[in-house]
């Protein structure tokens, strides 16, 4: 189990994390979103004990990862960002490497490197220099450098990038396997990887928490209206005068005029209201053919925009009170300047005077 | 420790830099072996020591010293380290032990030339040992100050350049002659072992490997 306390963590001038708070219970696999900058490899960097939190606490397992580092940090295997690997080395040696970092021995030691190649597929390769793999492989051989020991949490930051869609697909699998055993926390900004893999997500803009919640839960949320698409033959133009025979719908609105003498309009009506028997009963009368009727999906990704702007939109408010304070400075500056000046005018009158 | 110090270890021999430090080594120290005891048949082993640690030491450390930090930081490969369940101090002191150990082998090769003195007329072993003892803490002394300098930057370009000036300017310009490395490896050619010349070694030493530590241990914060 991870426990994140009031994590803020300070650069010189920039906040990068601002306290955030939230746990993983084990065997959950998290999905941390976000888009670039927002603080998700500073979170994971700081679980994993790379980097120090300015203020706040983190336990894993029930080891603070900055009082007892050492048992803290045997709990977690961790794949950083952007593949760091030895490429001197060959998959072998650095699987093994890896397992000695992590204090195993012997024969448990050799177990453990044999079981991992295996388990990530990296057996016709194991003998290769890692500086003459693939990109696919390299992700596959920083896996297993994550996984060798068999650690009970894994942190995967964008464990994704930079492949293929077929090796994207490996790698999801292989997560998909890991979470049945590990708990795993893995940061992506793909939002259709984290709702195919995640059971939880926790959205994180300018290092805040924007939402922690499962990924239907946040489609549904952040959904407030009803979108249906219809396709419809209608000679008459009787479409446009629809809103006054049906009362719920809220607008109509004419996306594609089809070559074949057919239309598509979205009409969209409140959240709770399910118009599409209505249609079914009132379109017929009014002569107009139904080809195709859909309800429109909201996706995690329109969920994801839409809370990273409500995010953005109050942050707004603290930026302008920036603003002002470093107006304020500026013009305390400008005085202070000033007063310098005329402090060293005064000293040379001084001298002059001296001198006369 | 002993991992990291296997893997570094392995590390100088299967990149170039392992034998391009003995290839240095074996350059200056035959350079030398030809002008002292070849052209004025000089059979001082000290003497060659000396003007190897004074002249080859220049290219050789930083050569072994560069990279240790620089280049994980540069790779990322230092998360990897840093996130692993070791101390930093096992890890400096792993880094730090291979790099010695590199210097031990390349003393080790050195004695060839004892061996081919032997022919002729051999010298004493005792005092050459403890001119090859002195080296050894010279060469342990000049590492700790390049770890410490490539745990400050990750450029390992800068970080050899900046070796150079922190350990080998004071013998190049005369000045800071108390930061002066060769002035502590004057009676070991000779096969004395002085103990202050020892324990400024030492001290040295130990000095850069806990600034490394602190770096490190800093940085935990900092970055």
């Amino acid at each position: 189990m991870i426990e994140v306390k009031n994590v803020t963590k300070k650069y010189a001038s920039i906040t990068a994390v601002n306290d955030i708070s939230f746990s993983v219970e084990d065997g959950e696999v998290i999905g941390f979103l976000g888009p670039n900058g927002a603080g998700k490899t500073t979170t994971m960097n700081m679980i994993t004990g790379f980097i120090e939190p300015t203020e706040g606490q983190i336990i894993i397992n029930g080891y603070d990862i900055s009082k007892k580092p050492k048992k803290a940090k045997k709990q977690i295997g961790y794949m950083p960002e952007g593949v760091p690997l030895y490429t001197e080395l060959t998959v072998k040696e650095f699987v093994n490497y890896m397992a000695e970092l992590k204090l195993l021995k012997g024969k448990e030691k050799k177990e453990n490197v044999e079981k991992t190649i295996e388990e990530t597929g990296l057996l016709d390769v194991q003998n290769k220099l890692i500086r003459n793999l693939s990109r696919g492989y390299k992700q596959r051989t920083s896996l297993a450098g994550a996984l060798v020991g068999n650690p009970a949490i894994i942190i995967l930051d964008e464990p994704t990038v930079g492949l293929d869609p077929k090796q994207i697909t490996e790698i999801r699998n292989l997560i998909k396997e890991l979470g049945k055993k590990h708990t795993v926390i893995l940061s992506s900004h793909i939002l259709s990887e984290v709702s195919q893999i995640c059971e939880k997500v926790i959205i994180i803009n300018n290092g805040k928490i924007v939402a922690i919640d499962t990924p239907e839960n946040l489609e549904t949320k952040t959904k407030e209206k009803n979108t249906l698409l219809v396709t419809v033959e209608d000679p008459n133009g009787n479409m446009q005068n629809l809103k006054e025979k049906i009362a719920e719908i809220e607008e109509i609105k004419l996306l594609k005029d089809n070559e074949d003498n057919t239309k598509q309009y979205s009409i969209t009506s409140n959240n709770q209201v399910d118009l599409r028997k209505v249609l079914f009963e009132v379109l017929p009368k009014e002569d107009i053919t139904i080809f195709e009727l859909k309800k429109s999906e909201a996706t995690l990704e329109e969920a994801f925009i839409k809370l990273i702007d409500s995010n953005e939109n109050e942050e707004t408010f603290t930026e302008e009170s920036k603003v002002d304070k470093e107006k304020e400075k500026a013009e305390k500056k400008a005085a202070k300047e000033k007063a310098k000046e005329e402090k060293k005018k005064l000293k040379q009158e001084n001298k002059k005077g001296g001198k006369e | 420790m002993l991992a990291v110090y296997k893997k570094e270890l392995k590390s100088y021999f299967l990149s170039p830099i392992g034998y391009i430090a003995i290839g240095t080594f074996l350059f200056v120290f035959s350079l030398i072996f030809y002008i002292t005891t070849i052209s004025i048949r000089s059979y001082d082993m000290g003497n060659l020591y000396f003007n190897t640690a004074r002249y080859g030491l220049l290219i050789i450390i930083p050569l072994i010293s560069m990279r240790m930090f620089a280049e994980e930081r540069k790779t990322g490969t230092e998360q990897l380290l840093l996130t692993s369940p070791r101390s930093i101090t096992g890890i400096v002191l792993g880094k730090f032990f291979a790099a010695v150990t590199l210097v031990v082998i390349i003393l080790a090769i050195s004695l060839v030339y004892y061996v081919i003195l032997c022919f002729f007329k051999a010298p004493n072993l005792v005092p050459t040992l403890i001119a090859m003892f002195g080296f050894l803490l010279v060469a342990m002394a000049a590492i700790s100050a390049g770890m410490f300098v490539s745990s400050i930057t990750e450029n390992q370009i800068v970080a050899a350049v900046l070796t150079i000036v922190l350990v080998f300017l004071p013998e190049l310009t005369g000045m800071f002659p108390i930061i002066n490395l060769i002035d502590y490896y004057q009676k070991f050619p000779a096969g004395l072992i002085s103990v202050t010349e020892v324990v400024s070694l030492l001290a040295y030493m130990i000095m850069f490997i806990l600034f490394t530590i602190i770096v490190m241990k800093r940085r935990k914060s900092v970055k």
